[in-house]
């Protein structure tokens, strides 16, 4: 039972530090989580201090915002051997299409943002190279009357067009603080809610850790690893 | 002459909960807020066949009864919970059980009262400075003296740890509250 969370913010982006964070997703069940700051571990406030805390995995990814496909290309060359676990923000149909189509993406997150349904050619690019989709539940718990009923719609066509391409799902509550996280359970709860089966779910809580584990290998050239 | 048949008493559960707030709201404030999500996402239908109701609450801990069939909607009902009284807040369900007994000997801590701290100290840092508002074993919460750290992340201070200040407690390891 390996779950982690894929996408908290921390100093100075969200409100909490990583310690703070670590602390808290420990005491609620979590293996690990993975801190992905839209500037990458640049500015962080004393990222050391987390290793205090035993028994849970503290990663350190990246989630890039780009406003145009050649900048986010660009970008994820540039980090992909910097950071063991890179997200992409998604939200516009040209930079999730661009996402999808990169191998070196670990995850296309909150590609519904701003009521953008996934594109099929996008889905089947993801399905190619096995970019994996982030859900983030968030807007369940902030939003209230048409707006998340807005946002249920769109996050259900994307979970089923996720499901017919057999696309891999992560799902997370993109914590700013440590008000915002949930137990896996709740978190498994709420995107039961949201649309995806229990067993789905569940997988979609553990696809972060295997990631992480084959990025932290180091490969050669795909299929080739140095031993 | 019994009132109901006890075949036809209706089963319950008890979920035991803790409450993390910036400010301890009282027990109405908490159920209108609870009753409020569960109409917006249950809808009338789904509150009349889920009646939710609080056993107990001490401002951080609580019980609260729910019908036995619709425990994965009572934990979408609390997880969904984002503020009380425009304070931040969140609800985090220790766990579920059979009867009032079991779930107080399992899941509430056997502490009368938290172990809350409020003394105006100050923590100066190279990074952050302001003051202390709560500390709760290694997690402290600060009041910046620089507003705009908080800016986009919906709540008032900073959640710190003791790790940051200076290298962490030996027995703050998670379990330091009791829970």
């Amino acid at each position: 039972m390996s779950f982690y969370e894929c996408n908290l913010h921390a100093l100075p982006e969200g409100s909490d530090s990583i310690s703070r964070l670590a602390f808290i997703s420990k005491r609620l069940g979590y293996n690990g989580i993975i801190v992905s700051n839209h500037t990458g571990f640049d500015n962080l406030f004393r990222p050391m201090a987390a290793l205090g805390i035993k028994d849970i995995d503290v990663a350190l990814g990246v989630e890039i915002v780009a406003s145009s496909p050649e900048k986010l290309r660009n970008c994820v060359s540039t980090l992909r051997a910097r950071y063991s676990f890179i997200a992409v923000h998604g939200g516009f149909e040209n930079i999730n299409r661009a996402a999808c189509e990169d191998p070196k993406v670990d995850v296309l997150l909150h590609p519904e943002e701003g009521r953008q349904v996934l594109g099929i050619a996008a889905a089947r690019s993801a399905e190619q190279n096995q970019v994996a989709i982030g859900f983030d539940l968030s807007p369940l718990i902030r939003l209230r009357g048409l707006p998340r009923v807005r946002w249920l719609e769109t996050i259900r066509r994307n979970i089923i067009l996720a499901r017919k391409l057999d696309l891999s799902i992560m799902i997370t509550t993109g914590g700013k603080s440590h008000f915002d996280l949930r137990s896996p359970k709740d978190l498994m709860a709420l995107a039961q809610l949201a649309g995806l089966e229990p067993v789905e779910a569940e997988e979609a809580l553990r696809l972060p850790a295997r990631i992480l584990e084959l990025n932290r290998r180091l490969w050669l050239s795909p299929g080739v690893e140095l031993l | 002459m019994r009132s109901k048949l006890p075949t036809l008493r209706p089963r319950r559960r008890y979920v035991a909960f803790f409450l993390n707030s910036e400010k301890e709201p009282q027990a109405r404030e908490l159920m209108v807020e609870i009753h409020s999500i569960q109409a917006s996402l249950m809808g009338d239908l789904g509150t009349a066949r889920n009646r939710l109701k609080l056993i107990y609450f001490d401002g951080h801990f609580g019980i609260l009864r729910c019908s036995h069939d619709k425990i994965q909607d009572t934990r979408v009902i609390l997880a969904a919970v984002h503020s009380i009284n425009g304070a931040r807040a969140a609800i985090w369900v220790k766990g579920i059980s059979g009867t009032i007994k079991s779930v107080r000997e399992k899941y509430l801590p056997r502490l009368d009262k938290m172990n809350a701290e409020k003394d105006g100290r100050r923590i100066e840092l190279d990074e952050v400075s302001g003051c202390i508002i709560y500390i709760q074993g290694c997690e402290i919460d600060l009041c910046p003296d620089d507003q705009s750290r908080i800016k986009g992340s919906d709540t008032r201070y900073l959640g710190l740890t003791s790790y940051d200040l200076y290298g962490g407690l030996d027995d703050a390891n998670g379990t330091s509250d009791g829970l």
